[in-house]
C-alpha cells in the first residue's frame, strides 16, 4: 500500500516516468499528451515529488562499467560499540568514490553494522580507499566483498501503467 | 566522449531540467543550441553509456520496504538459487561477489511483511538460507559520478 495517492492520470504518468523519459524535445509534454494530463500538470507534479524527496534523483542512469566506473566493491564494516557511528558514516558518505553508505541490523554470524559501496576507475582502487578509509576512522573489522558478477540490474517498478485502465 | 558531452553527463544524472523545453535550458548552460544537446543524448544512449532517463524514487516514501540480502551459495546450487531469486520483480540488483556469503541482491516489497514472506519462500524453493539485512540509518545513496575530471 502506498502512503501517497495519485489520480489514475498520474499514475499512468508516473509510470512513465519511472522507465524512460520520450525521446524527444518536450518528454513531459509528450507524456502529458499520453495520459491526458497538461504538461504544466505533469511539470508540477514531478517537481512536487522531487521537492518532498519522493523522488529523490530525477536525472540520466548511467553504466558506470562504460563511462569509466568498472571495479566496484561492497565493504561491510563492523563499527564497535562505543565508536559513533553516525560520525563515522557522515564521514566515509563525504568521499566522492562512495555511491551508498548504510547502518545495518547485524545478524547472528555477521557482525558487519555499517555499510559502503566503493566505486573505482581501477583495480585496487577500491581496497586503497577502504584501508585509507580504516587508517581515518578507526575501524579496524571490515572485510572488502568485490564483485565478480553482475546477475540482475534493473529498476524497481513501482507504478502501474494498467492500473488506470482497470482501476 | 568529449568535455561537452562530459559536463552534460554531470549535469544530467541529478540535475535534469524538469521544464517543457529541458534540452533548451541545458543548451543555455553548455552553450549548445536544444538540437545539439539532443543529438548528444541520443548518441550517449546508443553507445549504451545512458542506461535511461528517469525519476528515481525513494522506496520508503512510498511506504515500500527494502533490504539488503546475503547467501552462502554452494557453486554447483548457485544457478538455481539465482533463477529462484531473479524470478522476484522485487529483486533489483544482484552480484555474485568474491565472499563466503557470495550473493548479494536488493529487494523492494510493498511492506516489511511481504518482504520477509518473499524472503521464506526463496529459501524454501532452494533450502539456502538468507541474511535480511535492512537499513536502519542511510547516510548516502548517490549514484551520479563526475566526469568532468576538471569540475
Amino acid at each position: 500500500m502506498s502512503l501517497l495517492k495519485f489520480s489514475a492520470k498520474e499514475e499512468k504518468a508516473l509510470a512513465i516516468l519511472q522507465a524512460n523519459l520520450p525521446d524527444s524535445a518536450t518528454p513531459f509534454g509528450d507524456i502529458a499528451r499520453e495520459v491526458g494530463l497538461s504538461e504544466d500538470e505533469v511539470l508540477a507534479l514531478v517537481r512536487r515529488l522531487k521537492a518532498d524527496g519522493v523522488i529523490r534523483r530525477f536525472g540520466a542512469t548511467l553504466r558506470h562499467q562504460k563511462a569509466g566506473y568498472g571495479h566496484n566493491a561492497m565493504v561491510a564494516w563492523y563499527v564497535e560499540e562505543g565508536l559513533d557511528i553516525g560520525e563515522i558514516g557522515r564521514k566515509m558518505a563525504e568521499r566522492p568514490e562512495i555511491s551508498h553508505c548504510y547502518v545495518r541490523a547485524a545478524c547472528l554470524d555477521w557482525p558487519y553494522n555499517l555499510y559502503t559501496m566503493i566505486h573505482g576507475r581501477n583495480p585496487g582502487d577500491c581496497l586503497r580507499l577502504a584501508e585509507e578509509l580504516s587508517r581515518e576512522t578507526g575501524v579496524a573489522q571490515f572485510d572488502v566483498l568485490e564483485s565478480i558478477r553482475e546477475m540482475k540490474k534493473t529498476s524497481m517498478i513501482y507504478f502501474d501503467r494498467e492500473k488506470g485502465v482497470t482501476a | 566522449m568529449d568535455a561537452l558531452d562530459k559536463k552534460l553527463l554531470d549535469i544530467i544524472q541529478s540535475d535534469f531540467p524538469l521544464q517543457a523545453r529541458p534540452y533548451a535550458v541545458l543548451g543555455q548552460k553548455l552553450g549548445l543550441t536544444e538540437a545539439e544537446v539532443l543529438a548528444r543524448v541520443r548518441a550517449l544512449k546508443g553507445k549504451n553509456i545512458i542506461r535511461r532517463i528517469g525519476a528515481n524514487f525513494q522506496s520508503r516514501k512510498l511506504g515500500w520496504h527494502s533490504t539488503l540480502c546475503a547467501a552462502h551459495v554452494p557453486e554447483e546450487r548457485l544457478e538455481a538459487f539465482v533463477a529462484e531469486v531473479n524470478r522476484h520483480p522485487g529483486v533489483t540488483h544482484n552480484y555474485l561477489r568474491r565472499h563466503r556469503f557470495n550473493v548479494w541482491f536488493t529487494f523492494i516489497g510493498e511492506s516489511k511483511e511481504a518482504v520477509a514472506e518473499a524472503l521464506a519462500q526463496m529459501t524454501a524453493a532452494t533450502g539456502i538460507p538468507i541474511l535480511n539485512l535492512p537499513a536502519s540509518k542511510m547516510f548516502k545513496i548517490k549514484v551520479d559520478f563526475p566526469m568532468d575530471d576538471n569540475a
